[in-house]
């Protein structure tokens, strides 16, 4: 039985961590879930996330969160890294902006897709 | 601030992927980029029922949902609409939607040259949409706009 996929391995999206195109986090907050578009720096394997200091309410270190970083406008150019970890504190990352809160997303679940990449995979379930 | 203030129609109208931010039942986030259309003051973006993002709005409605010009020579601009959302199954919404979707992202230019670029991977794009629809059936879900703000501009990473 086969069926197609999107889903690619990490390694074949290693480019977005290295050019961010655009990023952002999720948290729960009290009043809901919460977008905010972060600067994200990818050292040495870890996942550094900069809110800015004026982000309208700051997650807290150990909360779950999920970073998506993607790009492409038209199908077959969507291109995305999904992200679920916990949030742990960070001190700044080197050479990057000042003005934000750093913390580090420890992985425990990470998917890659790109629909550029679409081929019909052998279904495994 | 509200969505007719012509700021924020210049971003709804020029953005292409909107980022939805839900939480499930236990109150676990999740976010997910989406095609969408604007439309009377509400969002539509699509989806199928059986993702987490439409899953996620039939549990707890409240949402989250960031936009940004692509491709903007200017200065980066987010806009971020928080609200409540719901999930719509209807025949008649989900045509309505198709041919909003049509006339934004495929009867365009770029949209032509795009899927002329790609023809090998055309058939593959549609049994991946038969695969998903073997899942469920499409769906939108629908924001009801609460809050709107543009977040403050800088350079982000």
């Amino acid at each position: 039985m086969k069926r197609v996929s999107r889903n690619i391995d990490l390694d074949s999206a290693r480019d977005l961590l290295e050019r961010v195109p655009r990023a952002c986090l999720c948290f729960a907050r009290e009043q809901g879930p919460q977008a905010e578009p972060v600067a994200l720096v990818w050292q040495d394997g870890r996942y550094l996330a900069g809110l800015p200091l004026h982000a309208d309410g700051q997650p807290e270190s150990g909360q779950e969160v999920v970073l998506l970083i993607d790009e492409g406008v038209h199908f077959f150019d969507l291109r995305a890294l999904y992200i679920r970890g916990r949030l742990g504190a960070a001190s700044a990352a080197t050479g990057v902006l000042s003005g934000h809160t750093w913390f580090e997303v420890i992985p425990f679940k990470t998917v890659a897709w790109d629909y550029g990449t679409l081929r019909e995979v052998k279904d495994e379930r | 601030m509200n969505v007719d203030d012509p700021a924020v129609f210049a971003i709804l109208r020029r953005c292409r992927v909107a980022r939805i931010a839900t939480l499930s039942r236990s109150g676990r986030p999740s976010v997910n980029p989406l095609y969408f259309v604007y439309l009377n003051g509400r969002i539509w973006l699509g989806t199928s029922d059986w993702t987490l993002a439409a899953r996620n709005v039939q549990a707890d409605p409240r949402v989250s949902v960031l936009f940004e010009v692509e491709r903007d020579p200017g200065p980066r601009r987010v806009l971020r609409i928080s609200g409540r959302a719901s999930v719509r199954t209807d025949r008649k919404g989900q045509r309505s939607y198709n041919r909003r979707v049509a006339r934004k992202y495929v009867l365009t230019p770029g949209g032509i040259l795009h899927y002329l670029a790609h023809l090998r991977l055309l058939r593959l794009m549609h049994f991946y949409h038969a695969q998903s629809a073997e899942k469920g059936q499409a769906c939108i879900i629908e924001v009801t706009p609460e809050h709107v703000e543009l977040l403050p501009t800088e350079p982000f990473g």
